[in-house]
């Protein structure tokens, strides 16, 4: 084994995880938001809100990561009518994907604070809306945070699936790299290494959170 | 005014197949405490919650101060003129007990954020919690959080108080904190319908009671009457139960 192969591609392979880190966090970003809505219509009791939202839901939860990439990796372009860019291409796929899988997360949150709160927040003449963003949804968030974080952490693996557009996130550079130097027992041990580490880091905080959950 | 402040028509309400409400006509004149007693099931919280809404009802109507909750175009704006009070409390875990106060006076009625914790200290000083306000629901005892609970309702400023079983999930001790602040409500001429097994209470405070069996209005009595005349053998069954395990 020679390590030195990682120290001289050090500052390529950062560049690739600062990618991945920076497709994960955008997609958690806007991935909940999305999310904390198609949830609320998944609830809904009117009909055209909750239909939708459940075929959507089931529609992307029953195809596989790669393809919705690939799908609005060209979709999007024809959509906008005009190139976004490799990047943003692929992370509106990412979000639109994983915004169902927080759905989910979401829905069963919200199912575990109970109908008893939304009809407490409804009976003091707060709106529908009001409740869920005020009521709610915190208790939900507080409930849910431990399998949010384990999503997330799913999220950050998940980017790996950029690399069928060619978008150089931290996979994909190893592999370059890889090709290069042909050291690929050296490099991908590395990359495992990484993966190991920033997801340990997810898990940990996740039952930190679990923990003072307890607490409170 | 003459007119009853809710005016229930034809009503009735179906869970899926099954009538839980059938074909309630009954109202409420202002100022006036109403004790609602009758057998699980007989559809009691379900009548409570068709007074505002949070129940769909399929037929007839329910009129609020002459207006239409069916054709009710701001439903929300309805119910913040109507306090509702739970079995279980349903008090906001994550807020202090000034905040649960506040949220409805200050993102329902528009109220700013000093009127709305001034109202608030009036009222826990009103149900006698006023050292709670900071507090957080579950480092309260079962009593002062439905006393909380009953401020949240209050800081509506309604004209309607709604009670569903506001003491069957409390202890006896508690239980008597909660009535006496429900009887000073009802003192200071408060309009009250009260679903409610505590039978003391209904005879000591109540203007009138209705019995209810199987989704309809079996009976309903002034307080006095209800209590000293024979009434339907449903209702005797009924009250013989329910005092026999006091
Ligand atoms: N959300 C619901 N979905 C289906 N059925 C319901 C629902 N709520 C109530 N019911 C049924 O409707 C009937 C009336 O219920 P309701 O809660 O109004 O009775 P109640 O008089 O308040 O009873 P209790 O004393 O047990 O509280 C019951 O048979 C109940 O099972
Ligand atoms: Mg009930």
């Amino acid at each position: 084994m020679d390590w030195s192969v990682i120290i001289n591609n050090l500052p390529f392979l950062m560049k690739g995880l600062w990618m991945s880190v920076k497709l994960a966090t955008l997609v958690v970003i806007f991935a909940f938001p999305l999310a904390c809505l198609i949830a609320v219509g998944r609830i809904s009791t009117r009909r055209w809100v909750r239909y939708p939202s459940a075929i959507f839901v089931n529609a992307m939860r029953s195809n596989p990561l790669i393809l919705i990439v690939f799908w609005f990796f060209f979709l999007v372009p024809l959509i906008t009518g005009k190139p976004v860019g490799d990047f943003a291409s692929v992370m509106i796929g990412f979000v639109v994907f994983f915004s169902a899988y927080f759905t989910e997360i979401i829905r069963s949150g919200i199912q575990s604070v109970g109908r008893n709160q939304i009809q407490a927040g409804l009976s003091t003449g707060l709106t529908y809306f009001q409740t869920m963003r005020m009521i709610i949804l915190p208790q939900a968030l507080r409930n849910m945070m431990p399998a949010l974080i384990t999503e997330c952490v799913i999220v950050f693996q998940g980017t790996t699936i950029a690399y069928v557009v060619g978008l150089r996130e931290f996979l994909n550079s190893t592999f370059l790299i890889t090709e290069v130097t042909l050291r690929p027992a050296e490099l991908y041990t590395f990359a495992a290494f990484v993966y190991f580490v920033v997801c340990f880091a997810g898990s940990s905080l996740a039952r930190q959170l679990e923990k003072r959950q307890v607490r409170t | 005014m003459t007119d009853p402040l809710v005016d229930i028509r034809d009503l009735s309400l179906w869970y899926e197949k099954f009538k839980a409400l059938d074909n309630i006509s009954t109202s409420f004149s202002s100022g006036r405490c109403v004790v609602i007693c009758g057998p699980s099931g007989s559809g009691k919280s379900s009548l409570l919650r068709c007074i505002n809404r949070l129940e769909e009802f399929q037929e007839g109507d329910v009129l609020f101060e002459g207006q239409s909750l069916r054709e009710c175009p701001n439903i929300a704006a309805l119910r913040s003129n109507i306090g509702m009070v739970f079995q279980h409390f349903e008090l906001y875990p994550h807020m202090s007990i000034l905040d649960n106060i506040t949220l409805a006076p200050r993102h329902a009625k528009g109220k700013s954020k000093a009127d709305a914790e001034a109202l608030a200290h009036t009222l826990l000083e009103r149900v006698d919690i006023a050292d709670q306000a900071k507090k957080y629901p579950a480092e309260l005892s079962g009593g002062q959080q439905q006393r909380a609970a009953i401020a949240r309702a209050l800081a509506l400023e309604p004209k309607l108080m709604l009670f569903d079983e506001p003491t069957s999930a409390l202890d006896p001790e508690m239980i008597v904190e909660v009535l006496r602040v429900m009887r000073d409500l009802a003192k200071d001429g408060m309009t009250m319908l009260v679903v409610t097994h505590e039978m003391v209470f209904a005879r000591e405070v109540s203007d009138e009671i209705i019995f209810m069996d199987d989704g309809k209005i079996v009976e309903r009595k002034e307080t006095d009457d209800f209590f000293s005349n024979p009434h339907s053998k449903r209702a005797q069954d009924f009250l013989d139960r329910i005092l026999m395990k006091i």
